[in-house]
């Protein structure tokens, strides 16, 4: 055989480990703590895992033949942990052209192959809820993936049948973006402001209610008159009236209280009701409000003063958040902060005073509920998702160690197996040693002609920041 | 005949000008009306070219002439371009156009072989193939003993042909960054290739010296950037390089420059939303022809319109696929809209075998590989193995400890990355995919040597000579007319020395619509005291 050949067999079977369908999703984890999160915490307790799902909770289980058996004792289990905020596992992030871009999906541009996915799966994270940037008002459609390291067609990394999500954003980044855009050729456009902000807003809905009915109307003639006229189509307003249909959960970037509340009237105006505010650095400020409205807060433990409109901040955010009756996660935003989630849930709780099952429920089913993926992941209940973190320690604990994760009973990490290399995609041509960027929340350009493209129009604006928040950029 | 083609692309020098060949066994005595006639019918170089081609035509048996004679070739080298370009000019009576290749190796088609055969074509067609086969009495004869035909090789995509535009600076500033102008926002699918096309591109020059004789050519631009066209890869003008057939509409995931749609994400978008819009317009303009009574005209743009036929599924789309997440994206609308979809590139495609495979799509991958990584650029193919064999999947390495070790490790990891990018040809034939080449973003000059690498690599020669002949002319729809050398196909043709695979073979002549093309002289065509064998593919 030729030698080559005979390297690729080889070379084959080597990474065939990474296929999710090539292994079992079969998996018994014996004598745990097992934190549940929604039933409190089970001391000296197995999990069995078949098919990829629960089946299991109890002590003394009986390991069906040939199931591979992981031994917890004086480990602790917790359900895999959920990021409501991430940029990972994306080909580009920003169509920064237009300040009303809800038609793009990040559904069309999911990246199984980004090691994000595995670096976070290292964390104990196994589902991201992956988002276009902020520059936009209302950007594109979002992905919530789950952490299938290994996989290499994007669809096999989907939350099958997860709840559509947009990303909104207010403040700072897109008036920046759009507003006092100087050079490249195009001048400024609305809005410059946080008044404009909300008249993007209005318009893009009032387009999206007329298009609605303009299409409800023709679908009414249409079935008696065959000579009906349809309306012009149009993909973006398409996804408008989905979102006031209430098809699609509104995920918005904001930091200040008035701006927080300006949305919930806009959406009030339209009866969306179904609103996950994210960063919401001035939440605290509104938290009855946000609670009377039904919104949800997905917010930093301790992150900050990165711009002008993220100074008002503080650490108990999260605390006062919960204490008011919002349903209120921790997010990372980050490809960075995404390994020690456990961490920012500690230190809101630390600062303040929440239980364990509040500090955890922000990284697993309260965001869960976010993304309306709460009936399969987000705790460990019997007929959920086999999505399962393993620590050496309380995960709350500052000295706790992520040791396993597994995503539907398939393990992705295990501290003791983590390879030096563990890419899928390798670069032929790169010089090793280089250092390969990746796509996080800072970095939200597709490509070398992209970044171009995008710095001949910001080149007057002294800083891009698209999402807000740069000390992990540098 | 083969002793004197060796000699000229070996580097030796060029033949005396003072010797003009007779074709040695041609049945015609040379003079000058002959020589006049060989040309017009098409026989000598390319024909824009043609005032320096018959000057030097190979001759190590001619006879030598005259001063008479000299000087009627350097009559004949001041003639203008056309004169000769033309088949049939008025100016030059042509004698005969009629070539017989005797005694070659033909390789019919991939399997296909005729050990010793001879090909006759007659007016750029192939008049017949065969063992035993009646040479006509007009012929010029080609002694074709210790060379191969093969039938000319077939890109199923390149921009060749058509020079890239100059450097032109900032874009175009727009008022509306969001909604700019369909040009430019790179959306012209209603543009042709054609009228930019020019048979004096570097590139085409190259590219048939490769064995290339017809291409797909794709208009240059962004999204949409307008139909392409199949071409021969030679002609006295650009339109006389098209050929009849399907002009697929191309499409490629470049966005704009600082407009609307600028990322991959937002060129999905549009493109849902031209079709989707064109589609109705569609419904609207039938409506509308049948009965306008009670109608508004249909609003009308040349870009929807160019979706109409796509639609109909008259019309393919060519996709160009730069890396394996592009052709999740080009699938994912192909399954969106059900519009009839050409996939070409595949880079990365090793991943995506059993999706592309089941989906039936016709698929031209491409002859383009990975750089080796630098530290691999001058080390033996031997050793290369070496370092694989080497590579241990399971290193945890403390870098601080062993830094060379886990850049050795690295290192070899990417000679296996490298190897899946050369073996997916060899993956697709084992799957039973049947597939065409494509040539764009490839310099033509790394096309053997990339083939030669695919299949060392495990890809069989007749499946890698298929995909250049067979499977390209049946993706192109042009099997009637290319593709293989039969009786009443297009005399285009490849005459090697050597299997065309083989590293120690040569291109001794291309024939494009029955026009000869050597290497010898396409390297002095254009660029005088030029080493004639540094365009020679094979070497």
């Amino acid at each position: 055989m030729n030698k080559t050949i005979r390297f690729f067999l080889i070379a084959l079977l080597a990474v065939g480990f990474l296929t999710p369908d090539a292994i079992a999703q079969d998996v018994l984890i014996r004598n745990a703590t097992v934190l549940t999160v929604t039933n409190g915490t089970l001391e000296d307790t197995d999990v069995l895992i078949t098919d990829g799902i629960i089946a299991e909770i109890g002590t003394d289980l009986r390991a069906p033949r040939g199931i591979s058996e992981f031994d917890a004792s004086g480990k602790f289990v917790m359900p895999g942990i959920i990021d409501a905020h991430a940029h990972i596992a994306l080909s580009s992030v920003n169509e920064s052209t237009s300040p009303v871009t809800a038609e793009v999906s990040m559904e069309d541009v999911t990246n199984p192959y980004s090691l994000g996915i595995y670096r976070a799966s290292a964390g104990g994270v196994t589902v991201s809820h992956i988002m276009h940037g902020s520059a936009n008002i209302i950007g594109g459609q979002n992905e919530t993936i789950k952490h299938r390291w290994g996989a290499t067609n994007p669809d096999d990394i989907r939350l099958e049948g997860a709840p559509r999500t947009i990303k909104f954003a207010l403040g700072e980044n897109p008036t920046r973006v759009h507003g006092r855009r100087a050079s490249g050729g195009s001048g400024a456009i609305v809005p410059a402001t946080r008044m404009g902000v909300e008249q993007v807003l209005h318009s893009a809905f009032e387009n999206g209610k007329r298009y609605m009915e303009a299409w409800n109307a023709y679908n009414a003639e249409a079935a008696t008159n065959p000579r009906a006229i349809p309306p012009v189509w149009n993909e973006r307003l398409e996804v408008m009236a989905d979102i006031l249909r209430g098809e699609i959960l509104v995920h918005c970037h904001s930091y200040r209280a008035d701006e927080i509340v300006m949305l919930t009237r806009v959406l009030g105006d339209y009866g969306v009701d179904r609103i996950t505010f994210q960063h919401a650095n001035e939440a605290f400020k509104v938290a009855p409000e946000l609670a009377e409205f039904g919104a949800h807060a997905s917010v930093f433990a301790d992150w900050w003063s990165y711009k002008f409109e993220v100074y008002y901040s503080t650490s108990y955010n999260a605390a006062i958040l919960m204490r008011n009756g919002v349903l209120t996660s921790i997010n990372s935003d980050s490809a960075e902060l995404n390994r020690h989630l456990y961490h920012e849930a500690a230190k809101s709780q630390r600062y303040g005073d929440l239980t364990d099952d509040e500090a955890l429920s922000m990284i697993t089913i309260n965001p869960a509920i976010q993304l309306g993926i709460q009936d399969r992941v987000g705790s460990i209940e019997i007929g959920k998702d086999g999505d399962i973190a393993v620590f050496d320690s309380h995960p709350l604990s500052i000295y706790t160690i992520p040791v396993l994760t597994f995503v539907d009973g398939v393990k992705i990490f295990d501290r003791e197996n983590d390879m030096d290399d563990m890419r899928v995609d390798i670069n032929p041509t790169a010089e090793v040693g280089e250092y390969e960027g990746q796509i996080t929340g800072h970095d939200h350009m597709h490509s070398n002609e992209e970044v171009a493209d995008a710095m001949s129009f910001f080149e007057s604006v002294a800083k891009i920041d698209f999402d807000g928040h740069d000390q992990h950029n540098h | 005949m083969s002793s004197s083609s060796a000699s000229l692309t070996t580097g030796q020098p060029k033949p005396d000008l003072l010797y003009v060949d007779t074709w040695r066994t041609s049945r015609h005595r040379t003079h000058l009306d002959a020589l006049k006639g060989l040309d017009a019918g098409g026989m000598l170089g390319t024909p824009s070219r043609a005032h320096l081609s018959p000057t030097l035509m190979p001759s190590f048996r001619g006879i030598r002439l005259g001063a008479a004679m000299l000087a009627a070739l350097i009559w004949l080298s001041s003639v203008p371009d056309k004169a000769f370009g033309q088949k049939n000019s008025p100016d030059i009576p042509v004698v005969s156009n009629v070539v017989a290749i005797e005694n070659a190796r033909i390789v019919q088609a991939p399997g296909r072989v005729i050990e010793s055969g001879t090909v006759v074509f007659r007016d750029g067609v192939i008049t017949a193939v065969g063992r035993r086969v009646d040479v006509p009495y007009d012929a010029h004869v080609i002694a074709g003993d210790s060379l191969t035909v093969y039938a000319g090789f077939i890109d199923a995509l390149s921009h060749v042909g058509i020079p890239a535009p100059r450097n032109q600076g900032q874009p175009e500033s727009v008022p509306d960054r969001s909604n700019p102008p369909f040009d430019r926002a790179g959306i012209t699918p209603e543009a042709s290739a054609r009228p930019a096309l020019n048979p004096e591109h570097d590139d085409l020059e190259k590219l048939r010296l490769a064995g290339f004789t017809t291409v797909m050519v794709a208009p240059r631009g962004r999204m949409l950037p307008g139909q392409a066209t199949m071409a021969l890869s030679s002609g006295t003008n650009g339109s006389d390089m098209i050929l009849q057939g399907m002009q697929p509409m191309f499409f490629q995931f470049r966005g704009a420059q600082g407009v609307y749609p600028g990322t991959p994400m937002a060129i999905m978008s549009k493109f849902r939303q031209l079709f989707r819009e064109a589609d109705r317009r569609m419904k609207l303009e039938a409506m509308y022809a049948e009965d306008p009574n009670g109608l508004t005209r249909p609003p009308f743009d040349a870009v929807h319109e160019a979706f109409f036929p796509v639609i109909s599924r008259e019309r393919h789309v060519l996709v160009w696929t730069d890396e394996v997440l592009e052709i999740h994206r080009a699938m994912s609308l192909q399954e969106d809209l059900g519009f009839s979809m050409i996939l070409a590139g595949l880079s990365g495609g090793f991943d995506t075998v059993d999706k592309v495979s089941s989906s039936g799509l016709p698929i031209a991958l491409t002859l383009d590989l990975p750089d080796k990584p630098r530290f691999a650029a001058k080390i033996k193919q031997d050793s290369l193995q070496h370092i694989l064999d080497s590579y241990n999947e399971e290193t945890r390495t403390a870098t601080y400890r062993d830094v060379e070790a886990e850049k050795d490790n690295l290192e070899a990891r990417q000679l296996w990355s490298r190897n899946r990018y050369v073996g997916t040809a060899a993956l697709y034939e084992e799957a039973g995919v049947p597939f065409a080449f494509t040539t764009m973003g490839v310099e033509p000059g790394d096309v053997h040597e990339n083939l030669r690498e695919m299949i060392a690599a495990g890809l069989s020669s007749d499946a890698a000579l298929a995909a250049l002949t067979t499977n390209a002319a049946a993706l192109l729809n042009a099997s009637g007319r290319m593709g293989s050398v039969e009786t009443g196909k297009m005399a285009n043709l490849v005459v090697t020395e050597g299997d065309v695979f083989d590293q120690d073979s040569s291109v001794k002549m291309i024939f494009v619509a029955g026009q000869l093309h050597e290497p010898s002289r396409e390297g002095s065509g254009n660029r005088s005291g030029r080493e004639s064998d540094e365009t020679i593919p094979n070497r």
